[in-house]
């Protein structure tokens, strides 16, 4: 056995201390902003808010969770996430299987019609003028259609299903399954980890994403959660929703309010994050170490 | 785009190819109309969603008029492109895009990296969970919620950063108002929101290393220090070289969607890349040909430069992306 020598200690503190400083750098901001969230409001003001909260109040984060504007994008983005994520696993895991079969006439071609669409794309405004030749501006429909399949996520399923073992599937046709059942009834309940994983991508994705609803709603009752959260950070004092909230209660500061809203937009995520983490991990690492 | 990393890797496992001879085609396609109908949705989603907006290419040669059409609208060749490479801000959008993207390749490409192998290092399982729980939790939160973390950190009204700063004697900074920090501001945002989780390739990559070679170095009598270097790294290291590679063919990809969240007017100057050029030319002007010519040029670029990225890889490591 290799004994532990001096150097070996200070590689081990070292090694501790960096991964130790990494995750509280991580945690840093968000303890920051919490703070701001739920410290008495003259200590917000004033600056005086750091890593800990100043005071206790919960006023503001009630607030901002009871705003109908904010329950009601909560509600859009969760539809689209739902919706969204449903269908792009469901399109996403039955393309995947028809690529796997390397040696049927045409998969080839058509496979390589998929990938070209990784490298190459008509750019932002080409796609905005199809959403509009297509009507879906200001239709929640244009934030889900374009993303339901991810050529990288369908890749990820494909090669998973080329690492389950041939027999199975020889069997079954042997028995006389048609491709239908292999696929519903073998394929997909053996894949289960990787779609759980590709599932919390999309999800992730619908969740998050802004840019399209920037680009394709401007009708404030179709906006969801990030658009909402964009326009209160962003728009800094000026924000009309911010001024008049701040007016409304006394005990309230436009940055106590952004603060508590930045909260409340991560909780919904930090509530399932655990949950999903020990999925995406074993869902990865199964998927990359194989190869 | 980190998630892609991982699954690009996976790509690289090469499957041996079954070959059909002529006379069995017909007949493998009749048997499989099933699997063909399969791909039938797939296959309008990339018609509708893919390839159209590719069509819609063309008004980069037109002088596009929303009420003409893709038809009726006048052609003008490459007057889009001339128009292009004689406008100074586009020059400088694109040496911002340059910048940007070449400080986060330098930068933070090495952090997953060091991560990973420290992470690797680490023998108490709770604290390694831990540490890794807490440094992927970033991935999984919008631009916009990070952009706010940050404009709250680094307000210089009660932000902790500029508190600090105030603390030891200095000034406060707008760095978000700063062409002399903007930059800097983009760059670690995006490192502090991507590290750990670009370390998940790396962590995946290790876990591939037999653990023989380590039994072996250690009966050698080599340290922690010395297999860490002459075991892990090197075992690694086609998928470090795979991974960059990989990031090159994203140069002028700088971070649209993040830069849309944190600037303003003020830090056009050093903040403005390709694609938020587009967004404002496009969609704020109602400058749509122009902005689809430096859309495809953006794209021209990165294909090229993804092509030319996989034959390099395959030509030093003998792996590709497809």
């Amino acid at each position: 056995m290799h004994k532990k020598t001096l150097g070996d200690w200070t590689f081990d503190i070292g090694i501790y201390l960096v991964l130790l400083l990494c995750g509280l750098a991580t945690l840093l901001p968000l303890a920051n902003i919490l703070s701001k969230a739920i410290s008495e409001e003259s200590a917000v003001i004033s600056g005086k808010v750091g890593i800990f909260p100043v005071g206790f109040q919960l006023d503001t984060m009630k607030y901002v969770v009871s705003s109908n504007q904010f329950l009601h994008s909560i509600g859009i983005s969760l539809l689209i996430t739902v919706v969204g994520t449903l269908l792009a696993i469901l399109l996403t895991a039955i393309s995947a299987y028809p690529l796997s079969k390397r040696h049927l006439p045409g998969i080839s071609i058509i496979m390589v019609m998929f990938i070209f669409t990784m490298m190459f794309n008509g750019g932002i405004i080409p796609n905005y003028l199809l959403m509009k030749k297509l009507h879906l501006i200001n239709n929640l429909w244009s934030l889900m259609l374009p993303a339901l399949i991810s050529v990288f996520n369908m890749l990820v399923i494909k090669s998973y299903y080329e690492s389950l073992p041939e027999a199975l599937e020889e069997s079954a046709k042997m028995d006389g399954a048609r491709n239908f059942t292999i696929l519903f009834r073998i394929i997909l309940p053996l894949s289960v980890p990787v779609i759980a994983t590709i599932a919390l991508f999309y999800a992730v994705y619908f969740w998050n994403d802004y840019f399209h609803p920037m680009l394709y709603i401007n009708d404030a009752g179709l906006k969801p959660l990030q658009l909402y959260l964009r326009d209160i950070v962003m728009d800094a004092d000026s924000s009309s929703a911010v001024n008049k909230s701040a007016d409304d209660l006394m005990n309230v500061s436009a940055e106590g309010i952004r603060a508590a809203t930045v909260i409340a937009s991560i909780i919904p995520m930090l509530l399932v994050y655990p949950y999903l983490q020990k999925h995406f991990v074993k869902g990865v690492l199964i998927g990359s170490v194989k190869g | 785009m980190s998630v892609t990393l991982t699954e690009l890797e996976q790509q690289t496992a090469a499957h041996a190819q079954p070959i059909t001879k002529g006379s069995g085609r017909w007949k493998l396609i009749v048997t499989n109309y099933d699997l063909y109908l399969l791909l039938v949705p797939g296959l309008l989603f990339l018609l509708l969603f893919k390839y159209a907006p590719m069509y819609g290419i063309i008004i980069a040669f037109q002088d596009f008029n929303i009420f003409d059409g893709f038809m009726g609208s006048k052609w003008v060749g490459l007057d889009q492109f001339e128009k292009l490479i004689h406008s100074e801000e586009f020059y400088q959008v694109f040496i911002n895009t340059l910048l940007i993207s070449v400080y986060k390749i330098v930068l933070l490409f090495p952090i997953p990296i060091v991560i990973a192998l420290f992470l690797n290092e680490v023998r108490k399982a709770l604290f390694k969970k831990t540490i890794q729980t807490i440094i992927f939790l970033p991935h999984f939160l919008s631009w916009v919620i990070i952009s706010g973390l940050f404009i709250n950190i680094l307000s210089p009204s009660g932000g902790l950063v500029n508190n600090a700063i105030q603390w030891f004697g200095g000034t406060p900074i707008s760095f978000f108002l700063d062409n002399q920090f903007f930059r800097s501001v983009v760059v670690f945002t995006a490192g502090w929101k991507e590290s750990g989780w670009n370390a998940i390739i790396f962590i995946a990559a290790i876990a591939g290393i037999e653990q023989e070679q380590y039994e072996a170095a250690s009966i050698d009598g080599a340290g922690r220090i010395r297999q860490m270097f002459h075991i892990t790294l090197p075992g690694i290291m086609p998928t470090i070289i795979l991974i960059l590679i990989l990031r090159m063919g994203y140069l002028l990809e700088a971070g649209t969607e993040q830069i849309l969240t944190m600037y303003n007017s003020v830090v056009y100057q050093s903040g403005d890349v390709i694609g938020t050029f587009v967004y404002r030319q496009g969609l704020g002007q109602q400058d749509y040909s122009f902005s689809t010519a430096v859309g495809l040029f953006n794209s021209l670029v990165g294909f090229i430069l993804i092509i030319a990225g996989n034959e390099l890889s395959k030509k030093l490591i003998k792996r590709s992306i497809w």
